[in-house]
């Protein structure tokens, strides 16, 4: 097998080794790389700054723990601006597989960084089944769709709730999403609701994501664990992401390495085949 | 004792424990992955039972009704034990009443969203000035597409030169979601590979 051949069978142990030396050595050794900041999370982070201090906001938090590399990172950071403004958030999940419980760990951290109160500043309302009846049963009493919050609480004894009867007294809704629910947001509260939104996907959603903020739908979009160094690097709180992204630039340099290797590859070695056949008829 | 076990390290075992495993799979398929793949398809049925239970059937059923005296919800529930019907042959039949709502007000729902919210929003805000490039892009990226979709006349000729350009449009949309799916399995990888290190190993920044 020639050379053109062998850089075309590149053994996948061998890519593995290199993709997995790609995240450990930045992890290890921070490498401070740039990450210029989108239009789209600009106008995440201007939909926020927009809203009075003090007011309040629905913070759903759509996803699974299976992507809560690229979720947290962004919940963590959208949360850090909310809480320096004192906005006051009520949290929910229409993901009933681990997403009540992430929302406790990780709005209970963030809360607790700036001194935060359960019940005053924040409330977690859980997850409830049947997300379109959810979604729309919200717009006339939150109280018929969630009776009472994670923790039990009646929802009329919770101080945050009595101010929050419907989506008439929230300001914002800072969508966190790994799925679909994103669409019925968008299509369901936004469009008949008229509630103003920004929304934090993981990177696989972003693209499509992107027509909801050309459309005006959405005013913002944090897409993946890049929109969350974004943002951090906008609040000046780097965090995860901003050194998770330093292995991210190292991989992707090393897949388009390896991609223009595998093209060249496969261009010599046809050209030779061509040669050679053409030495044979000759 | 209990020191020991709410150490970090300890505590963080199992989740390490299991990511290592997963990521066995890798080699090749192996009792350790097996072993993983098990203990979390039955923690999942089981943890989603409970929670469907408690947050259907007992808040929003068994509660109002006992506590609150909502007799209303008699008939929702009632509808839902018809679903069962479907296990007894003589009376299957009957899960039908119950399919029948579900399905037409899930038509009724989505009929809405997907034309009050999705596409007369989208098709508005298509319906651009042609005054920057962007604009220009969109609206003959939208135009071309469709054109490339549309199958009632043959492709030849002007039709086959934009249905030709509708496919580049096309190519370009495929090539910015292939990047960023790159780039979310990448982040999961070092969402998991941070996990070991930093907060399982204590090291690294």
């Amino acid at each position: 097998m020639g050379l053109w051949e062998r850089l075309q069978r590149v053994d996948r142990r061998v890519l593995y080794t290199l993709i997995f030396l790609s995240v450990i050595i930045p992890v290890l050794f921070p490498l401070s790389l740039p990450t210029p900041v989108t239009p789209e999370t600009e106008s995440f982070y201007a939909a926020i700054e927009a809203i009075p201090d003090g007011s309040r906001i629905l913070f759903p938090f759509d996803c699974w723990p299976s992507t809560l590399a690229e979720t947290e990172p962004m919940a963590v950071a959208a949360l850090r601006h909310c809480f320096r403004k004192n906005l006051r958030v009520v949290a929910l999940s229409n993901v009933g597989m681990g997403g009540p419980s992430v929302i406790e760990r990780v709005l209970g951290q963030v809360a607790g960084e700036f001194g935060k109160q359960y019940g005053t500043d924040y409330v977690n309302l859980g997850y409830k089944a049947n997300y379109q009846a959810v979604l729309l049963g919200m717009g006339s009493k939150i109280e018929d769709i969630y009776p009472t919050d994670y923790r039990g609480t009646r929802l009329s004894e919770i101080p945050l709730m009595r101010e929050v009867p419907n989506y008439d007294s929230l300001k914002l809704t800072v969508i966190i999403s790994d799925n679909a629910m994103v669409d019925y947001w968008v299509s369901l509260v936004n469009a008949r609701f008229g509630m103003p939104m920004v929304a934090a996907v993981t990177a696989v959603m972003a693209p499509k994501q992107l027509s909801y903020v050309q459309a005006h739908q959405l005013q913002g979009l944090l897409g993946g664990m890049k929109g969350a160094a974004e943002y951090e690097r906008l609040l000046d709180a780097r965090d995860r992401a901003t050194r998770g992204m330093d292995s991210q630039s190292l991989i992707h340099l090393l897949i388009i390495g390896f991609i223009v290797i595998g093209n060249i590859g496969h261009f010599a070695a046809r050209r030779a085949r061509a040669a050679g056949r053409a030495g044979v008829a000759a | 004792m209990s020191e020991f076990f709410s150490s970090p390290f300890v505590a963080l075992f199992p989740t390490a424990f299991f990511t290592l495993a997963l990521y066995s799979f890798l080699y090749r398929d192996n009792p350790l992955f097996k072993l993983a793949e098990h203990v979390f398809a039955g923690l999942s049925a089981g943890y989603y039972f409970g929670l469907i239970f408690h947050s259907v059937i007992v808040q929003q059923l068994w509660l109002p009704l006992t506590q609150d005296g909502e007799w209303i919800l008699a008939a929702s529930g009632a509808l839902g034990l018809l679903l069962f019907a479907r296990f007894i042959p003589k009376v299957a039949w009957m899960s039908r009443l119950s399919l029948a709502f579900v399905i037409g007000s899930t038509a009724g729902i989505t009929f809405i969203q997907q034309l009050h919210g999705l596409i007369l929003p989208q098709v508005s805000r298509t319906l651009l000035p042609l005054d920057s490039v962007n604009n220009v892009l969109i609206v003959v990226g939208v135009l071309a597409t469709l054109i490339y979709f549309y199958f009632s006349k043959p492709h030849t000729g002007p039709l086959g030169w934009v249905a030709s350009g509708g496919v580049g449009f096309i190519m370009v949309a495929f090539g910015a979601h292939f990047g960023y799916t790159v780039m979310a399995r990448v982040s999961l990888l070092i969402g998991r590979i941070q996990f070991l290190l930093i907060d399982w190993l204590r090291i690294g920044s």
